[in-house]
């Protein structure tokens, strides 16, 4: 009798996961605590704003059975050791749809390789270094199960030279944080430059660390070269250290860099200091379209916040989900593998809140990185902190995402 | 634009007045561990969390609507409040049973005082509001802001404030007492359990006066004092645990050390100075550049 009641215990053991299959797993990975904790608490809940309306409308339709989302959330504190745990575990589970997320370059070069390893579909965003992708170029790898949902720092460190090319500058200092971030958005925008003709010259290059709160050394290093404007890869707390001792030290010049400059910790850290830096972005917090003024409203009254604290982070979590959701539709399967074949040739485009999505990603050629890559250059315009919020710089930009969308 | 050799001895001027007043945080963190080492020949491993704690606490009665002036004396008391604590909980008892279980104790408080200020206030880096200027000013060429002159103002009031209360109360002497003879002191009838938690109350209130001060330059976070923990134990060190005096010159020519090695070797060689003063000054100077050499009787 007792044996009975234990093998019907482990068995009830057994078959619970059985009931988990009615729903569509996917886990949200990010940093929710840390320095990078803007963007991946602002990019898990965009993400969690759309896989709300998904669930509220029913779930995804598979096989005549709609199904719910379930989220499965990991913070990896945008540490590297943590980043290839959570891949590990991710990879280990069975039932695992895909995964949406990572902030932090180093992260992803950490975690990924797990993924892929088993296949599982991940789509990055918001993490921009080049090298998350270009990994699996020069690894030359066939079949790849990591896509990419951002504008990466190719795209990025190309408007920041233009930029600085326009605005007439000639002498450049370039700063950057020792991370692999850091590192590789240097070397992008060293890479540009070159591109760009040679327009600009580096007058010195100058690192700094996570939690340094001091910039005077590096800082007067580039004003006693006769740096004109100073070009920067770093995130938010080091970059307003940046700009307070800018202000501090007299230097009038502008501060260019990678789309961090848009964090919350960085706009409030450096306060008016902040006044007129530029900086690439995907999403401008501005009610510029009904789809935009949806989200917008919808993410401040579900969150109880009056400003996003990383716009571009919420948005692109937000359409990720949908171009995943669509994808499952598409395969109609939750199996990893048949949305990763969905993903690579999706047919119907996706209404996103930054754009509307057609085709974004093709089948994987190593000796092409952009295929899966979502984001181009057009997708992509000039943001510029004003008074405690991120505003479009060039009101051509503006004009054109409004008409694009009225189309 | 300057020419070259002026624009040179600018910019050794203002890394060095930089760096000089980054040092004499580091120099009043250091007289912290100076004020236990004193009376109790103890030190709190814990003091950068006092430091983090006292911040954190000074910014929650800021954000509840309390005027900044009135927020400061209220900042100070937290810190000597939990300056007392870790005198009661992690000090106490080894010292009258003789032993070193003070070490690992305030270590463990100070990690026990981590991981609370993470889970009460977060893990975010947050900006400590100041009525003080951030606007530089500029003298000669050197720019310098208000909030960086209150600093130095703040780190000298109160180490003078302290000094004078040791020269010229009765309370004072007593203190002075305990630190140069514990066995005599109580012998005439001074009781050093007393002056021992008089001292870590005013090092509590040190470490909350650094939290204070530097918080408008740094911002607050719960590993904001990690790094400064460091430089200020070196200070101690390098200066003699038992020189005031010693702690701010140390504080100054390692901060403006530090400054002038990242601007001429390379942002990356920063910390060195700090590691190589604390190994020359061990090796040459194990009581310190401005110690005294200790008798021991056998």
């Amino acid at each position: 009798m007792k044996k009975t009641l234990i093998a019907a215990l482990l068995l009830g053991m057994f078959a619970a996961p059985s009931y988990a299959a009615d729903t569509i797993k996917i886990a949200i990975t990010g940093p929710f605590s840390g320095g990078s904790a803007p963007m991946g608490t602002s990019m898990r809940d965009g993400a969690k704003l759309a896989i709300a309306e998904i669930n509220a409308a029913g779930g995804i339709s598979i096989a005549g059975k709609k199904k719910k989302i379930e989220v499965i959330e990991r913070d990896d504190e945008g540490k590297n050791e943590r980043g290839a745990l959570i891949g590990q575990e991710l990879a280990s589970m069975g039932d695992l749809s895909g995964v949406i997320g990572t902030v932090n370059t180093g992260v992803v070069l950490a975690g990924d390789k797990h993924l892929q390893e088993k296949g599982i579909t991940k789509i990055i965003t918001p993490a921009a270094g080049s090298a998350s992708m270009t990994q699996w170029s020069k690894a030359g790898v066939k079949d790849l199960s990591i896509f990419r949902f951002a504008a990466d720092d190719g795209i990025q460190s190309a408007m920041v030279v233009e930029e600085a090319i326009k605005q007439k500058f000639t002498k450049v200092a370039i700063l950057h944080d020792s991370t692999n971030y850091g590192v590789s958005g240097h070397d992008d925008l060293v890479d540009q430059i070159k591109k760009q003709r040679n327009i600009l010259e580096i007058v010195t290059t100058q690192k700094f660390n996570i939690g340094d709160k001091d910039m005077t050394a590096q800082l007067l290093a580039a004003k006693s070269k006769g740096a004109q404007a100073i070009l920067i890869w770093g995130i938010g707390p080091e970059l307003a250290a940046v700009s307070n001792g800018m202000a501090k030290l007299g230097m009038n010049m502008p501060l260019i860099g990678g789309w961090t400059l848009s964090m919350s910790n960085y706009i409030d850290n450096a306060g008016k200091n902040g006044n007129g830096t530029l900086m690439p972005q995907t999403f401008i917090e501005e009610a510029i379209t009904p789809k935009a003024k949806s989200f917008i409203e919808g993410y401040h009254k579900a969150y109880n916040v009056t400003r996003i604290p990383s716009p571009v982070s919420a948005a692109q979590g937000y359409d990720a989900v949908y171009i995943f959701a669509a994808a499952i539709k598409q395969a109609q399967s939750d199996d990893t593998h048949k949305i990763k074949e969905a993903l690579e040739n999706l047919g119907e485009p996706v209404q996103g809140v930054i754009a509307t999505w057609k085709h974004p990603f093709s089948k994987w050629d190593p000796a092409n990185g952009q295929t899966h890559e979502a984001f181009r250059r057009t997708d992509v315009v000039m943001g510029k902190v004003e008074d405690g919020r991120v505003v479009f710089a060039d009101e051509a930009d503006r004009q054109r995402l409004i008409k694009n969308a009225a189309k | 634009m300057l020419p070259e050799s002026r624009m040179n001895t600018f910019i050794i001027a203002q890394m060095a007045v930089s760096g000089a007043l980054m040092g004499l945080v580091y120099a009043l963190i250091a007289y912290g561990f100076q004020l236990t080492f004193a009376t109790s020949k103890s030190i709190n491993f814990g003091q950068g969390e006092l430091v983090m704690l006292s911040a954190f606490f000074s910014l929650t009665l800021l954000d509840l609507g309390m005027p900044y002036w009135l927020m400061v004396p209220g900042g100070l008391l937290f810190g000597a409040a939990m300056g007392l604590v870790v005198e009661r909980a992690c000090v106490r008892l080894s010292l009258e049973q003789k032993n070193e279980g003070w070490i690992l104790l305030t270590i463990i408080f100070g990690l026990l005082g981590f991981s609370a200020a993470e889970n009460i206030w977060g893990r975010d880096d947050r900006p400590f509001p100041s009525p003080i200027s951030a606007d530089a000013m500029h003298f000669f060429g050197i720019s310098i802001t208000p909030l960086e002159i209150s600093v130095a103002i703040g780190v000298f009031a109160v180490m003078g404030a302290i000094e004078l209360f040791k020269r010229k109360t009765l309370l004072g002497k007593a203190f002075e007492a305990v630190a140069a003879d514990r066995d005599a002191a109580q012998l005439m009838g001074v009781s050093a359990t007393h002056t021992i938690m008089l001292s870590y109350g005013l090092s509590g209130m040190v470490a909350a006066m650094a939290g204070i001060l530097i918080s408008p330059i740094t911002t607050v976070g719960p590993t904001m004092a990690s790094a400064l923990i460091l430089k200020a134990f070196s200070v101690a060190v390098v200066a003699g645990l038992d020189s005031g005096f010693g702690v701010v010159v140390i504080g100054i020519v390692l901060g403006a050390l530090e400054s002038l090695t990242s601007f001429y070797i390379g942002s990356g060689w920063r910390e060195a100075p700090g590691l190589i003063l604390l190994i020359l000054a061990l090796a040459v100077r194990p009581n310190g550049v401005f110690g005294k050499a200790s008798i021991r009787k056998v």
